[in-house]
Formats: C-alpha cells, structure tokens, sequence
C-alpha cells in the first residue's frame, strides 16, 4: 500500500492508499465528530456531523466515507464546516426528546448526580453513592442534613405523588459511609502549585477538596476555632450534631490539606502575607453579620442578630433571652433562631414576618417543625419600634400590613395597614432579616453592598491570583449548597489558572425535555408509591434538647425510597456520543424547536429497553443487527421525519430471534438502547 | 378457514413464483400482494418475508417507505387527491376541504360506511387539468369543490343503485 | 377518412375516452370511417382532441370535444364536408400552440398510435436502431451523442455521451442500462406523455444506449402514478420482443438486451439515482453515499447508467439526424430542444418542446397565451421542488442550462408552473417544503429533520406567527442544508425557499411584520367582508356557507361573523354581485 500525506487543520497527516479522511485523521490524533459512523459497519452518511472542507473542492465531504487524494488541504473548522455542523447538530438536539441529566441534578446548584447516588443508595451501595457526591462536593452527610434541597422541589416523582427524599438518602449514605470503609480519593501527583483558601466554610472546604485531589498544595485559613464556617457556626446541633461535621472535615484534613485556624485578617495574618504565600488565593469568608432591623431603638440591650445568637449558642456561651423572644425574618436562619430559643426555654417565641406563610422563604418543613415546637407566628406584621426600659428591650411594636397587588416578579408586596398596631412584650429580638459581609483586612475591589466584586465565570476578583466563592461574592446570601456550587465550579478554573491557562468555567450543553406536559402524561399511569417520612423525635421531647431530630431509617426503608427515583437522566450520560459532538461547538437548538418525531419507550427486544423518543436515526442498531449479528431483526419503519426504528413488529417470535447479543445497544451512541436485564 | 383465503393464498404464491421468491423484487410482489388483498395484511407480510429469505424488519421497511403501500384495507373509491405544483397553485387545497368536509374525513382516513378513503399523493401528472383527483384509475380534471362533492355523490347513488 | 382520438391521461380525464366510445358505437352501427387512437399532443387546455386524416394529411383538429358530438364527427368524416362540425375545429391562435414549437423528442407524440408498433416504424421507427447496431461501433455511437452534445434531461444536465462512455470504460461483465421515468416533479409531465404517446420512441433509444455501453438489460424504472403509461410501455416491450427488437441477436446483429420495466410504488426520492437503484434492488429507496457512482457499481453493485425518458426520447433522432443536426440548435452551452409542461396560471397549458436559447417569456407569452383571466404574472417556478421561482422581471432569460441557474432556479427536468399576482410566494415556498418533507427518505440529518424545520417556520410565517429573523434563519438553515445534505434531493430542498426570499423578499416582510399576505391567498392573515353597498340580499352566500357564519334578512345586507368564518372562499366565488371581497 502507497503512503499519502493531506494535511487537515494544518498538520500533515499520512495514511495509506484508501483511507477515508476519518481514518487518516484518527491515525494521526486529529478529532472529527461523527455520530453515524462504525468501522464494524458499512459507511452510512447520515449524521452530517463529519462534514469536511477541502481547498479547491467545491462541497463539503463526509469524512466518514470520502476515500483521500494525495496531497489535500482539509479544514475540520472552516466557517463554512462549523456553520453545517451546528445546524445539524441543532437540528438533531432540537428533536432529541431526552433528559441528559434529572431536573434534580439541574437545580442542584452544585450539579449534584442526584439520580446516579440515588440508584446507588437502592442498591445498598452507599460507599459508590459517596463517591458520585464527592465528584462534587467533599460533605454528604452534613450537606444531607441541613440542605433545604432545591433539588426535591423539581423531582418528577411529585408528578406521581411526591418528589423522592433525595437530602434524606444523601444523609443517610454519607453517615453509612463513615461509619466503616469510608471512601477517599485518590490525590493527583503534586503539582508543586500551593493555594490558599481565606475562610474554612461548605465553599472553602468544598474548593480545598477539589484542589487538593488535583494535587495542589492547599491551607486553609479560618478565625473561628473550628473549621466548617456557618455549618458549624450557624447551624444548631438539632439539625447537624456537629461529629458528623467533625468526621468530614477530618477526611478533607487527612488529604492533607492543611488547616489554620484562629487566624484573623488584619490581626493575626496580613492577606498579603497570605496571598504571597500561594501561586492562588481563594476568598471564601462568608456573610459572618446581622443585617439591621431598621427600626427605632434596636440599638437596645437585648436585641441580637441571629448569627451571633447562633454562634454563641454553639460555642458554648448562651445568650440569656429571658422568656418572651421575637424573631423577625421568615428564612432558615430565623427558624433556627426560634426553635434554638424554644430550646433555650423561652416560654413565648414569635416569628415576626410582615408577609404571610406562603411567602415565606424557610423551609416548609422547618416551618411545620417549629409550629410542632410551639412557635407563635405573627404574618403581616412589621417592626417598627423598639420600646426599651431601663436600656432593656421591654416591648415591640409591630405595624399591621396587608398583601398589595403583585409585582412586576408576581410577589405581593405587603404595605401596612394605616394606623393598625400590635404590641408585643419582649425580653429578646433576634434579627434575621439577612446576612452582611464582613471584608475587613481583604485588600479586593467590593460593591456598594461591600460584597466582594468577582467575574461572573471565572469568580476572579479585581486581582489576577485572588478569587472569590459563597456568600461573600453575592448580593444576597444563599444557602450551603450554593456556596459549594461556586467552590466546585471555581475550583476548575483556579486548577486551570495553576495549569497556566485561566479557563472560565462554561456549562455543558445538555439536552432537557421541553414539553412537560408530554411528560406528565407519560406519569399519568405510574404505580403509586408513597414518599417515606423521616421520622422525627417527639416535639415535646425534642424541644428541650438540642440533640438531633431524626431517627435513623432502616437500610430497607431506605432503600425501597430510593427505589422511587424515575431516573429521567439518562443512563448514557458520560458516555454519549451525541452529547460530546453537541459539546463540540456552540449550538443553541432552542431557535430550531418543534415537533419531536413520534415515539414511545418499548421492550420488545428482550433486554432491552428502546427509547425511540432519544433515536437519532444513525441506523447503527439496524446496521449492526444486520451486519455484525446478521439477524436482521430491526428495521427502519416509515419514511422522512417520521421514521422510526422497530425490530420485527408486532411479533412474538421476536423473543425468539433475538440473541440478547446486546451489539445493537452497544453501539447505539447516544442513550436510546439501555440494557435492562 | 374459508375458501377465499385459500384462493388469496393460492394467488400469493403464484406472485412469488412469478417472481423467483427473489427479495431483489420485493417491491413487484408487495405491488401484487396488494392487488390480492387490497392492503398488505400482517400475516401476509410475514410470509413474504419467509419466502424470500428476508426478515419481517425488512419487509414493512420497504411496505412503510413507499406511499402506495397501505397496512390497513382502503374503501370501496380510494381518491387519490392529486396535491401537484399545478394543482397548488389552481386550489387544490379547496378540493380538499370540499371533500374532507363532504366525507366527514381526512387525508389517509376512510369513511365509516368503507366507501371511500381519501388519499393526498404528489402530482398525478395531469397539470394542465389542475385541480385533479383520481378514483380507482379514473381521473377527474379542472375539479371545482362543488363538481368534487357532485362526483362524490354520483358513486355514492351508484352503490346505492347496485345495492 | 380516419378519425383519431386523443387518448392521453389528459384526455382521458377530460372525456376522450367517453368520445372514443360513442364513435365505436356509431362504427358499430354500420358507418364508414375509420377510428383509431393516439397519445398526447400536449395541447392539454384543449382535450379532448379528435383528429381527422384524409391519407396522411390532417384534415381538421376538433378541441373539446364531447361524446354529444360523436354524430356529428361521425358525419363529416363519412361525408368529407366539414361545415357542421365548424365550431368543434382548433382556432388559428390555438393551432399557434402547436406551429411555434420545434419537436423532437415529442415528435412522434399525438400523431402515431401508441399501442401498435407498426405506427411507429411507419414513422421511421427502428431505423436508428438498425443503423447503430449494423453500421456502427458503440465508440461511434457514443461519438455522434457526444458531437450533438445531448445533456441529461432529468434536471443536472450532464453531458450524456459522457456518462455512457464512463459505463462503457466500467469494468465487468454484466452492465444495465437504466431509464429513470420516476417523474417526480409536481408539476411536470412531459415523460409520462412521451411513454403514453411513443413508447417505443424509448425503446429505440435505450438499445441505442444499452449498445453503446454494452449493457446487457434495460430497465425502465416508471412510477406507479402513472397507469396508462405502464400498460402502454408493457405493451411496447411486448410487441417488440415478438418483432426480434428486444431480446438475443438484435436484427441478427449479434447484440442482445433484455427489457424490462419496474414500477415505482410512490416515492420522490427514487428519482434520484442511488436510490433508484436500491428501489430496484427491492429496498427503501434511500440514497447511496457517492462515491461510487453508478457508472462504477450501480444496480447489484455492477456498472450501470441512468438517464432519463426525455434524454432517450432524442436519441434515436439524433442517429438518423446526425449530431450536428442537434447540435445545430439551442446555445453555446446548451444544445437540442427541451420540452416543458406549462401549466400553471397560463391561458394554454400543455406540453412545450422548443430549441434552447428561447426566452421564458416567448414560451409564456407567445405560446403559452399570457396569463388566464388576464391577470399579471408574477413569476414562473421552474425545476419543481429542487428548483426556484423566476420573477417577471427575469423573464427574458434564457432556456440555457448555466443562464437557469444563475437565477437561483434550475432547468430540471421541464416543469414551468406560472404564477399571477394571486399566488402568494411565500406560500408557494411551504408547498414545495411541505413537499420535500414529505417525501425525504428519513435518511440524513440535514434533510430529515432540516426541511421539517423549514417547513414549521413557513407554516408559521403563512398563519401569521413569523417571528422577526425568521428570514435570516431559513437562510442559514437553507445554507446548511444545501452543504450538509446527502443527496440531490436534500441538497437543493432550500431552492425554492432561496429563490423566493431572492425575489420576494417583501412579501415575507408583509406576512411577518405586517401579518398581511400581498396575494391574499394566506387565510389565517385574511378577513372576509360584505360590502353593504353591493350587496343585494340574495342570500346565495349564507345559503352555501358551511359554516353558518353568514347572516341577514332577504334582500337587506348580510354580514359575516369573523369568530365563525372558515376562510372557505365559496362565498366569493357565489356572489354574483362582487359584494364579498378578502382583506
């Protein structure tokens, strides 16, 4: 065989005699999307997607079956290749009726696997379950504990009766998990690179993991005595016993990263020093501050923020409320001020909101809990003076407010009802109305707000080697969840910047089910299977205790919840070939939307289940069953757009025929053939 | 069984002699099949695909691939609405709805007296008596949705004649 | 005297065959003339066409004819006078239909009888045949079609002598010669005309062609939309077999071919010859990747060629006329004649065969009559769902392969569909989408899901619902689909969606801005409306409305409920006092 040299995007490749352009270019490690092409199979041409140009040919070739000339210039990514490229691309994404991933994992702001763990946990294997977390983030048990998971909020199941106890599961693997055999990472060769991480909380743990796992070099520098920020700091132990905390941070630590605590800016260390130390620097400080009430006379003796209220609860140094405590603020970080003063033996506790029950941000969960607890709610009221005696808070006057008309967002705002008052006698005001941050010492550019300026992809701040994650780089304070979603994401850019090329982090481009009424129509005649409760201990026991809520499940009982995920992810996921090519350039499918080719979800080859809904028509299936296995059993069924593939229809001998061979699914590339049995 | 299956079978199997049992003319002898039958029925689908040595996958491949083949029997009148350039362009689309409209059905439906199935193909090559539709072979040109309903009407009296 | 009847599928649909048989009737009876048939003479606006022959001279030409005049036809034929059939005979205008045109490969068409093989040899049928298989090497066969510079009449216009020399040069032993009469262009008709009218005008021209290559079958792939010419082609190849022209030693020339025909079973895509040949094999007709071409490993994987009927129909001719003789006529790059089936808005549709070189407007306006209802042209769309809309303003291009093309349009395979000021191009753009989506073989990305693509966001722009960019995006969906599609088919799908953004422009911007359609043909962007003046209260309209939306006294103003109306039109169409009138 003769030896031909082309050139393809610039570098010189050789081949033999007969090569296709896709063979030459594999030989020599040049990349050509294609999605309907296999060596073990005739060319096909369908997919579109291996278009190449050729300098001086007049059309674009399919490199999967145009046999090469001696001496051609290709371009894989002319103009006018990446334009066919994406229109097919689009056109295949726009009628590609398939989840990539679970809404559960889309709405988790750390892009949490959910539906992967979930299926783990079924399966008992809590350990693997772990493993798919800490892709993510390095705390599933604390995280399990105290996340007000968005992730539920979107769960399909709700569809058939209610979403799956997805933070429940993920709690109980973790604590499975450290009990015996618990799983570790393995550590990257070092780098030799050293971060510095400012801040010890879910966000600067999470970043401190990540980078360490790729081998860098990290310490992380916390004021509080203990690493674990607001979990540790902001959480009562009723909802996070803090060994579980403890065991997390230890395996972070045993990694060997090292942990400086005790150390304040400005006091103790100059960020300077601290920044000059490490080839990067991550600002994960939080928001460590009250907001103000901004009423008259809060300035009075028995009038706290909600966080220093927290924090010396939890440090051991209680804050003496007396009886009668009003929290004003409707988020988590007022439920746990009132059921921590309900604890604390408060005799009247009164949650202070000025809009009603519906809007109110906390947990509903939470909410019912502290009701159970004994929590007083006053809806549509608003502080508005603070009557002190003797510089002790004595009483609070609270102005009576209604729901107005909707705003442009569609939340009614309330305004105050003129002349309408309560009083109520208070020993304490606990204000959790929101969290400011505290950016003392930290010599980087920060909004009117104070808030730690950084860029949106890269969470870079003004400074080239400093960036910024949590709490402290937005407006407005989130949960811990959304704090790690930062670390995990920044940790990628900041493992590129010590790599040498800053790369901002991009999401991938995944395929979502768009017509949801589709899709609840296809639940319409599930089984239905109740959502299991998490048992709790009594009120009237727990509520004098800060011991932990929950009482563990059965390994049965969690595992049969589990069992209730619908998986609408796909099993393919990672391995997709379709969603790699659609990764491969900018494409944005939205603007092709419209019918989706019909289709439905079938199991007539014996294990094997068909999706013909996700089916790109690359006849790959059809080819091998013909080609490789020689059965013939799947075929091509009408014509144009409305073509689908079936095996032999409406045919029970099909059982019969069908080797199980699995080829079709094997070499299916996107997720339409699952095996199933 | 009764006797005119068998003589539908005995003239299946003369088609598949005629044509060698050869799956290189599917197409002929699904064409045939047709005429027996009026529509290819499964079973019969099946049976071609065993006696040509091809696989029942491969058979309705090319029975759902090309439009005169139908899986489900037509009416008496199959009217084959000629939607063509010409046809366009002189409103056929008002044919249409005249006859939909008429039958109370829709293109590739058939009336629930079985009298008639209303088919839209491309052109019929009769362009320059657009608009035109064929029934059963018969074609009918420079159509208006009135002289359309009235052809509808004159096979319906037809039947009612010879019943 | 002969009386001949027109019985093509036109004029049969149009009630030859109701004449024929009303003078069989009067044959019976006892009367002397005598009746035969022929096929088309692509004077469609005038069938049915009786014929009567003194000897071999044409007597008179009767148009719309109708079984009622059977007597008197019968009359005049037996008496030779002609005064009581007057009314029936072509007018002079007509007859220019006719006299203007140059016929080649219709030259036998409307004029022999197509069943009887003897008809056509009295025209000289089977000379070529006999000369090339007796006189001639398939080198100099394939000299003499390169000299008259024949190109392929299926639409690309590739040179024919150069495809046959390709098969010819093919490695193997057994070769085919394929002829593709899957006329799938809506809107076109001139290949069914010539198997119904000459059939074996074909035959002589694809031995020619199967010697020249040394095939040793020919197949005639025909669609099964066309029943007429499949009996009359089965016909022919069985009265040729009998006459020794088809099957082993030719003429005793030693050269023999098998024929044969195989009917499609509805398809578009079949025309496109990869797929063909898959049809042919008894497959989907899904297209092949290219390389290889036919001419290397076509039917069975063996060296086939493909032309189609019209580029056979010339053949024979050129044989006996010599290549010059063709080459003689037409321009630089185009040579010959080409038919096309004019159809459309025009006042006399039929079939056209001209020399190249004429204008699109001589073929509208001199032949074809100007427009019907004299309304104003718009433009003519040429090339069927692979093709484009020429605007008026172009109409003086002309009928060249390359001058075709640079108007975005393409000459294809002869279909000349002209449109007036009432057909909206927009709409005509989602007819040709709603097309080739239909009938895309599902195969390629590009066009399986592409021209669905398109076609939803015509559909949209034609209901009123076009969003802003909605233009922009069909051109780059039209681009990409043009790089990205397998076969011709996908490949030049966006044609008409091009051509008509091209030159129409303004009417998208209309539909999508202005939710109006300048042709008010788009019903959703339509309101109809009584005018209170005119209207005389005849009730006629809300008598015949299927929908029960129009209401009033008698002989007071009616009026339409715009919540019920259907947008039929049949009210337009019924008032006799123009009172209704689509805004």
């Amino acid at each position: 065989m003769s030896e031909i040299r082309i050139i393809i995007d610039g570098k010189e490749c050789i081949g033999n005699q007969g090569d296709t352009i896709l063979q030459i270019a594999e030989k020599n490690g040049v990349y050509i999307p294609t999605l309907c092409n296999d060596e073990s199979v005739a060319h096909y041409g369908a997919c579109g997607v291996c278009l190449v140009e050729g300098e001086g040919l007049p059309k674009l070739m399919r490199s999967c079956s145009t046999v090469v000339s001696d001496g051609w210039v290709l371009h894989t990514d002319s103009e006018r290749v990446l334009k066919a490229r994406k229109v097919a691309l689009e056109l295949l994404m726009s009628d590609h009726d398939g989840d990539c991933k679970g809404p559960c994992s889309l709405t988790c702001p750390a892009g949490t696997d959910c539906m992967a763990y979930v299926k783990e946990i079924s399966k008992g294997n809590y350990h693997e379950a772990v493993r798919i977390i800490k892709d993510k983030f390095p705390l599933p048990a604390s995280i399990g504990c105290v996340c007000p998971h968005p992730c539920e909020k979107e769960c399909r199941r709700q569809y058939v009766e209610a979403p799956v106890s997805i933070a429940y599961l993920k709690r109980f693997a973790g604590m499975r998990d450290l009990e015996k055999d618990t799983w570790t990472p393995e550590i990257a060769p070092d780098t030799g690179k050293k971060v510095a991480i400012i801040g010890g909380g879910p966000a600067g743990l999470t970043a401190a993991y990540h980078l360490r796992v790729k081998g860098h070099a990290v310490t992380i520098y916390d004021a509080m005595d203990k690493m674990g920020g607001m979990l540790r700091y902001g959480i009562p132990e009723y909802r996070l016993p803090k060994e579980i905390l403890d065991a997390e941070v230890k395996l972070i630590e045993d990694l060997g990263v090292v942990m400086k605590n005790g150390v304040r800016i400005g006091e103790d260390m100059t960020f300077e020093e601290i920044r000059s130390s490490a080839d990067a620097t991550i600002l994960a400080i939080g928001a460590w501050e009250s907001a103000k009430i901004g009423c008259a006379g809060e300035d009075a003796e028995g009038v706290i923020g909600a966080i220093e209220f927290l924090r010396r609860n939890i440090t051991g140094d209680p804050y003496d409320i007396g009886d009668n405590v009003a929290v004003v603020g409707g988020g988590n970080a007022a439920m746990d001020a009132c059921r921590s003063a309900i604890r604390l033996g408060a005799k009247n506790v009164h949650i202070i909101y000025r809009r009603t029950r519906d809007e109110m941000p906390a947990d509903d969960e939470e909410i019912e809990e502290s009701m159970e607890e004994g929590v007083a709610y006053d809806f549509l009221t608003n502080p508005v003076q603070i009557v002190s005696e003797n510089g002790h808070v004595k009483e609070i006057k609270l102005q009576v407010m209604e729901l107005g008309a909707p705003d442009a967002s569609g939340r009614r705002s309330p305004i105050p009802i003129d002349g309408q008052f309560v009083v109520l006698p208070v020993d304490t005001v606990i204000s959790a109305i929101g969290q400011r941050i505290n950016a003392k010492g930290l010599d980087v550019e920060l909004n009117q707000k104070g808030v730690i300026v950084v860029e949106e992809d890269t969470f870079r701040t003004n400074l080239r080697d400093v960036f910024g994650v949590g709490d402290a780089v937005h407006n407005k304070t989130g949960i811990a969840i959304e704090a790690i979603g930062d670390a995990v994401r920044a940790s990628e850019v900041v493992d590129s910047f010590l790599k040498g090329e800053l790369k901002p982090f991009k999401a991938p481009f995944v395929s979502i089910r768009k017509d949801m009424e589709k899709v609840k129509a296809e639940l319409a005649d599930r089984e239905k299977v109740m959502r299991i409760q998490v048992p709790k201990r009594p009120a009237e026991e727990r509520k004098h205790d800060f011991k932990d809520i929950v009482i563990q499940l059965t390994d049965e009982e969690v595992q049969n919840e589990a069992k209730r995920c619908l998986e609408c992810g796909c099993h393919d996921y990672g391995e997709c070939n379709l969603i790699k090519c659609a990764n491969c350039q900018e494409i944005c499918p939205d603007r092709l939307r419209g019918e989706y080719h019909p289709g439905f979800v079938e199991t007539k080859l014996v294990t094997i289940e068909r999706n013909q809904k996700k089916c790109i028509m690359c006849s790959l299936c059809v080819r091998t069953c013909d080609e490789v296995a020689q059965q013939g059993i799947l075929g091509l069924v009408g014509r144009g757009f409305t073509t689908v593939i079936k095996p032999e229809f409406n045919d029970p001998a099909t059982i019969a025929v069908c080797k199980d061979c699995h080829k079709c699914a094997d070499i299916c590339p996107t997720g339409a053939l699952k095996i199933i049995g | 069984m009764c006797d005119c299956k068998d003589e539908k079978g005995k003239a299946l199997d003369a088609v598949l002699d005629e044509y060698g049992r050869d799956k290189g003319s599917l197409i002929g002898i699904l064409q045939k099949t047709q005429d027996i039958y009026g529509y290819l029925p499964a079973d019969v689908i099946y049976s071609v695909a065993a006696q040509t040595g091809t696989t029942p996958a491969k058979v309705m491949g090319v029975a759902t691939f090309y439009t005169q083949f139908r899986l489900e029997p037509v009416g008496k009148y199959l009217i084959m609405l000629c939607k063509g350039t010409a046809c366009h362009v002189n409103g056929s689309d008002r044919i249409e709805a005249a006859i939909t409209n008429e039958l109370g059905i829709q293109n590739g439906q058939t009336t629930e007296d079985g009298l008639f199935t209303l088919k839209n193909v491309a052109c019929l090559g009769c362009c320059s008596l657009s608009p035109v539709m064929m029934i059963n072979e018969e074609t009918f040109g420079s159509l208006t949705p009135d002289k359309a309903v009235g052809i509808l009407n004159d096979l319906r009296n037809r039947k009612e004649e010879q019943a | 005297m002969r009386v001949i009847v027109g019985e093509g599928s036109c004029g049969i649909a149009a009630g030859a065959g109701k004449v024929y048989s009303a003078l069989e009737e009067i044959l019976n009876g006892g009367a002397s003339f005598e009746l035969g048939i022929t096929g088309c003479i692509g004077m469609c606006f005038l069938e049915p066409i009786v014929d009567i022959y003194d000897g071999e001279d044409l007597a008179a030409r009767l148009v719309h004819v109708s079984a009622e005049d059977a007597e008197r036809i019968a009359e005049a034929a037996q008496s030779g006078s002609f005064a009581g059939i007057r009314d029936l005979v072509i007018a002079e205008d007509d007859a220019s239909f006719l006299s203007q045109q140059t016929r080649i490969a219709l030259r036998n068409c409307g004029i022999i009888d197509p069943t009887d093989i003897e008809s056509y040899k009295a025209r000289g049928g089977y000379q070529a045949l006999e000369k090339v298989l007796k006189t001639m090497t398939p080198e100099e066969v394939i000299e003499v079609i390169k000299v008259s510079g024949l190109a392929g009449r299926g639409g690309a216009g590739f040179p024919t002598w150069f495809k046959w020399n390709a098969a010819r040069d093919s490695k193997g032993e057994e070769k085919f010669l394929i002829c593709n009469a899957d006329e799938g262009d809506p809107g076109a008709f001139m290949d069914r005309a010539v198997i119904e009218s000459d059939p074996h005008n074909l035959i002589e021209g694809m031995l020619i062609g199967a010697y020249a290559i040394g095939a040793s079958e020919a197949i005639v792939y025909v669609r099964a939309e066309y029943p007429l010419a499949i009996i009359r082609l089965e016909n022919a190849i069985k009265q040729a077999t009998e006459a020794g022209i088809i099957g082993d030693n030719i003429m005793g020339s030693g050269f023999s071919c098998k024929f044969r025909y195989m009917a499609g079973a509805g398809a578009f895509v079949c025309g496109e010859e990869t797929a063909l040949i898959e049809s042919l094999e008894g497959k989907r007709g899904m297209p092949r990747l290219k390389p290889p071409f036919p001419a290397a490993a076509g039917y069975q994987m063996k060296p086939s060629n493909i032309n189609n009927v019209e580029t056979f129909a010339n053949v024979a001719w050129i044989i006996n006329n010599g290549g010059e003789a063709f080459a003689a006529m037409g321009t630089e790059g185009s040579k010959g004649t080409k038919v096309f089936a004019l159809t459309g808005k025009v006042r006399s549709g039929g079939l056209v065969e001209i020399p190249m070189g004429a204008t699109l407007r001589h073929v509208i306006f001199d032949i074809g009559g100007g427009i019907r209802n004299d309304k104003k042209i718009k433009a003519v769309q040429m090339g069927g769902p692979s093709g484009g809309c020429i605007p008026e303003s172009l109409l003086n291009t002309v009928i060249d392969y390359k001058a075709l093309s640079a108007t975005g349009a393409i000459m294809g395979s002869g279909g000349m569909v002209v449109m007036d000021e009432t057909t909206c191009m927009v709409g005509m753009a989602r007819f040709f989408l709603d097309f080739t989506s239909k009938e895309s073989c599902g195969k390629c990305v590009h066009c399986r899901i592409g021209t669905r693509r398109m076609l939803e966001i015509l559909t949209r722009i034609v209901e009123g619902n076009g969003q802003e960019g909605d233009i922009e995006l069909l051109e780059e969906l039209c681009n990409a689909i043009k790089d990205g599609a397998l076969c011709g088919l996908g490949q030049t799908a966006p044609n008409p969606v091009l051509t008509t953004i091209k030159y129409f422009r303004d009417e998208y911007e209309a539909h999508i801005i202005r939710k109006q359609c300048p042709a008010k043909e788009c019903v959703n962007l339509l309101r109809y409306h009584i005018n209170p003046e005119k209207c005389k209260g005849c009730t006629m309209c809300a008598k015949k409305c299927p929908v029960q939306a129009i209401s009033g006294e008698v002989k007071n103003p009616h009026e339409i409920n715009q919540n019920l109306c259907i947008k039929c039109g049949q009210c337009i169409t019924l008032c006799k006092f123009d009172a209704i009138t689509a805004e």
